[in-house]
């Protein structure tokens, strides 16, 4: 069997059926009390996942580039340290790491914050002590999710700047850039193009993984739908709304995504 | 609890406007109060993704009585009682059981509500009508969450008292137990009368109650250990089922609330 050499020019036959489903799915909610009334309910779980799949993977880029240039280091402590990091949170299930963060870890770092604070720097002086519940379940979620996914993305971003030529390098500091600047305008530019299609990957694997937030309680899509079915004992109906949410936010980023992508390409070879 | 009854038996011969002078008076003290409002008709969302329910109108009326401000928060069920030991919150409510091993994690209320579990099973079934005959064929499965009331009563009165009898399939929520049992994976689902009468409504036909009611337990709010608020909330729930609040609660949300509408 040849492969197929240009399956990117087919015409979306599957972007047709979903559609279809998607339009009979809003059809459905138009038109059904069942299906208006959970989608009114599961829609104010996509402010959470947002914010959660937002937050989480932003800060998941920053750590994880951080990581891969760490694993990159001249200093091999730098570089076992990352490696260590990567390899125990990616052999961790996201749900163990959040229930460890939430029931473990943070309360843990409460618990040294005070500690610490308490230290008696002047008796007189009444120290604030922070409670465990002033950090939100959901800010412990998100803490996790980023954790989790800092991991993934160092990889991604190792992978990416290794990819660059040693060529490259060799010709930049041969004109006399230093490290920052090389970092910066040769190596950096080039190995973000490289990964961008897998860190688009994970963009939506995250707004998929957010649902995970779910297992402490927060009000997120996944949250909503399931105490709405508990409710409303309609679980078909419901899981079916909350389904459409997340296709149509997937699926809408996917070509989002796929269309910078294209963007990019067209910049490079112009 | 000789205090309580005898707060209750006192309370009941004493008119309505006495009842707030008895109860101790908090000062407006903020409580953070825990719930998953996943427990119909305890505490759910309405149709229109209202958090409702028994709970929900018993914690005002004892806000009312004990002058106190009541900020609410959700959590899981999986994730309550360990938040609630560790002081996260101060009170915890989605109708838990009373049980003794969880004492040594939390310090539970006086009773509040007594349950009693039915037996949910699909439209066709035959082989079995009550907890008996179901416990005698071998072959019959019955799906729980682990650690719940539903779970406790099929373990020590429908089944042997073994908790991990492999005739109990465990999933992580209700809703999973329910669809378990209408794709035929298990038999038998307990639930309270209520949240069975729902579903069965919600069903078509693809479900249905039967056998005796089975079980009594009793639920309690959980508190931290040592909370200064068991106290306090003990009369307050004494002083709503000597003046009939509790009864009229009852009413409200098992017999003339329509649920899943």
């Amino acid at each position: 069997m040849t492969p197929n050499p240009k399956p990117d020019k087919d015409f979306p036959w599957w972007l047709v059926i979903v559609t279809v489903t998607g339009l009979w799915l809003f059809y459905e909610v138009w038109a059904s009390a069942v299906y208006s009334a959970a989608l009114a309910t599961l829609a104010k779980g996509i402010g959470i996942t947002v914010v959660v799949t937002l937050i989480g993977y932003a800060g998941a880029c920053i750590l994880g580039l951080g990581l891969a240039m760490a694993g990159l280091s001249r200093f091999l402590v730098l570089r076992q340290a990352a490696r260590l990091y990567i390899e125990v949170m990616r052999g961790i299930p996201i749900i163990v790491l959040l229930l460890y963060v939430a029931f473990v870890l943070v309360p843990a770092a409460i618990a040294a914050i005070n500690s610490v604070a308490s230290l008696p720097y002047d008796v007189e002086a009444k120290v604030e002590v922070l409670r465990t519940r002033d950090v939100p379940l959901l800010w412990r979620a998100v803490l996790a999710l980023m954790l989790a996914y800092s991991a993934f993305l160092a990889e991604i971003f190792r992978a990416g700047l290794q990819a660059v030529e040693t060529g490259q390098i060799e010709a930049a500091k041969a004109l006399g850039l230093n490290g920052w600047q090389r970092f910066r305008h040769i190596v950096f530019p080039q190995a973000f193009r490289m990964v961008l299609p897998p860190l688009g990957n994970d963009f939506v694997a995250m707004v998929k993984d957010s649902s995970l937030v779910s297992v402490l309680g927060v009000s997120d899509i996944t949250q909503l739908a399931k105490v709405t079915a508990a409710g409303n004992f309609r679980y078909f109906e419901t899981y079916n709304v909350a389904a459409l949410l997340y296709l149509t936010m997937t699926i809408g980023l996917s070509l989002a995504l796929r269309r910078f992508e294209a963007g990019m390409r067209g910049r490079v070879e112009r | 609890m000789r205090l309580t009854a005898a707060l209750a038996a006192t309370l009941s011969l004493t008119a309505l406007s006495a009842v707030a002078q008895d109860l101790p008076d908090l000062a407006g003290k903020e409580i953070v109060v825990v719930t998953e409002n996943a427990y119909p008709p305890l505490q759910f969302l309405d149709a229109s993704g209202a958090a409702v329910g028994w709970e929900y109108d018993a914690m005002a009326e004892i806000a009312k009585r004990l002058n106190v401000t009541v900020k609410y928060e959700n959590i899981s069920w999986d994730a309550m009682i360990p938040a609630v030991s560790e002081g996260q919150y101060d009170m915890g409510m989605t109708g838990i059981t009373i049980r003794d091993d969880r004492k040594e994690q939390v310090d539970f209320s006086d009773s509040y509500m007594t349950s009693e579990m039915v037996m949910m099973v699909r439209g066709d079934e035959a082989r079995f009508t009550d907890a008996k005959s179901f416990a005698a064929d071998d072959t019959l499965l019955m799906a729980a969450q682990p650690g719940t009331t539903p779970f406790y009563v099929g373990v020590y009165e429908v089944l042997d008292g073994n908790e991990a009898n492999p005739r109990i399939k465990l999933f992580e929520t209700f809703g999973a137990t329910v669809e378990a049992l209408k794709a035929g994976d298990v038999d038998l689902v307990l639930t309270d009368g209520t949240a069975g009468a729902g579903y069965v409504d919600a069903s078509g036909g693809g479900l249905k109650i039967v056998g005796e009611k089975l079980g009594t337990e009793d639920f309690g709010f959980i508190f931290p250990k040592g909370s200064d608020l068991v106290a306090p909330m003990n009369a307050a729930i004494a002083s709503m089922k000597a003046d009939g609040t509790l009864d009229a609660l009852n009413k409200k949300w098992f017999l003339d609330y329509k649920m899943g509408g």
